[in-house]
């Protein structure tokens, strides 16, 4: 330091010490920057054409990743939706039909024996079944 | 009793197109139609059963209106609220019925119906004339006389009122030739107003699958007068049937395939002019007899999902419809369900 200051002699040992004071003051203004914005600055290495970019990328997947998430939400209800009113009563008869059909089958073959209930059994094996399905 | 259910076709006959026809309030019954000519739907191209002659070569086409039927058969039709429907023939000629309709979106309301059907025979399944009548709870009247004047002329009048004015009056006459049919039509004429409507339909076997016809609309008012044209045309094959019809109106064109017994198919693409839209819907009617179940359902391009279920709970002559109609634009959800008794 070339400027010599005259220190009252209650100031302490005789030392550098502005020169620290202002590498305090430094540091303590680094230190009031967040881990994020130094880490931000770190990109600013990259040239410009690089980060926009990068830029433009990540909001464009970004964009697409909500639409799509939306369009996939509204995809789902429309299609359960639909799937409900038209084909979900159609498989409950036709389902409520076979099992009747495998009950009646079922009764069939206790009251008449084993064969019966099968179509094309037989013949002249048992009497043929009375009543047609 | 056989004969007067014959007689009350399901489907009702389509209002004159171009007329201010019936005000929103009252809609057509589902009594009311034409009573089906026995191969009336021409899977095969064959013609009404009285004119099939096994030497010509060209059936009769069947009526006008009947082009675009098959297909619209196959689509659910919309309904809301509950319906009650009880039907009670009294004789061979006469059948009553009463219907109840509680409604979510208008008024609830309760319609009774008449049928008559008279002696001449001129088919398995028909029988003139026909007298179908309803009214309203609240005075509106509908009514249908249909006779057979000659063997090939038929004849049918329609009234339809407003509580007590009448909305819409009309008279018809067909003419079914060897290959061909011709019908004329006036729709509320009205001699000292100088206003009226009349519509001749002309519809030609060329060959016997190919149908070829068309349709002219003359309406007049007191100061203004106009008329369009529409052709159409109607291939009939085994399987399917396509029709088109293409007039100032707009573009109607439809298509109807039979895939089994059991399942039937529609495509129906219709553009109109005058609103200046364009829609396409498919529908699908499946039949499982043995479950005594008609299911029909449709996707339209509109959004609106629809289906009905008609279900016959077999040891009572009791049926229920149920149907659900979704508009996925609008979100707009409508169902409702009907009994009917007899």
């Amino acid at each position: 330091m070339a400027e010599v200051e005259e220190l009252s002699p209650a100031s302490g040992p005789v030392a550098t010490r502005p020169p620290e004071d202002e590498i305090d003051d430094d540091e303590d203004e680094d230190l009031d920057e967040t881990l994020v914005e130094r880490l931000w600055g770190l990109t600013e290495m990259f040239p410009d054409p690089v980060r926009t970019a990068a830029e433009v990328s990540v909001q464009g997947s970004v964009s697409l990743f909500k639409k799509f998430y939306s369009f996939s939400r509204s995809a789902l209800w429309v299609g359960t939706t639909s799937f409900m009113i038209l084909v979900l009563p159609v498989v409950f008869e036709t389902e409520r039909l076979q099992l009747e059909q495998q009950q009646l089958q079922q009764q069939r073959q206790i009251l008449l024996g084993p064969n019966t209930g099968m179509s094309g059994g037989m013949p002249g094996m048992m009497p043929p079944a009375p009543a047609k399905m | 009793m056989g004969s007067v259910l014959a007689a009350s076709s399901p489907s009702p006959p389509p209002p004159p197109s171009a007329a201010g026809s019936a005000s929103p309030g009252v809609t057509m019954p589902p009594g009311f139609g034409m009573p089906p000519v026995p191969p009336a739907a021409p899977p095969t191209g064959s013609g009404a059963g009285k004119e099939q002659r096994a030497e010509n070569l060209l059936p009769n086409p069947g009526a006008f209106d009947e082009c675009h039927r098959k297909c619209k058969e196959v689509f659910p039709m919309q309904m809301e609220g509950v319906r009650l429907v009880v039907n009670k023939g009294l004789s061979n000629h006469f059948q009553v019925n009463h219907s109840l309709l509680l409604s979510t979106t208008g008024d609830s309301s309760y319609r009774f119906g008449a049928t008559f059907v008279g002696s001449k025979q001129t088919g398995p399944a028909e029988f003139f004339p026909v007298m179908v009548g309803d009214m309203d709870n609240s005075g509106s009247l509908n009514s249908q006389i249909i006779h057979q004047i000659s063997s090939r002329i038929r004849s049918k009048v329609a009234f339809q009122t407003q509580q007590q004015k009448f909305v819409n009056w009309q008279g018809d006459a067909e003419f079914r030739g060897e290959d061909f049919t011709a019908m004329v039509t006036f729709g509320n004429p009205d001699v000292l107003a100088g206003s009226g409507i009349i519509i001749t339909h002309y519809l030609q076997s060329i060959t016997p699958s190919l149908a070829l016809g068309g349709e002219l609309v003359y309406h007049r008012r007191p100061g203004e007068e106009g008329s369009v044209l529409s052709l159409v045309g109607r291939y009939t094959a085994s399987d399917f049937i396509a029709t088109l019809t293409l007039g100032s109106a707009g573009a109607h064109a439809s298509y109807y395939h039979k895939a089994n017994e059991q399942l039937q198919v529609g495509v129906e693409f219709e553009a109109s002019s005058r609103m200046q839209d364009t829609s396409a819907s498919f529908g699908y009617q499946l039949d499982v007899p043995k479950a005594n179940l008609q299911f029909k359902g449709s996707v339209d391009s509109n959004w609106v999902v629809g289906a009905t279920l008609e279900k016959k709970l077999l040891p009572l002559p009791l049926s229920l419809v149920l149907c659900a109609f979704l508009n996925h634009q609008k979100n707009k959800f409508q169902c409702g369900f009907g009994i009917t008794i007899g």
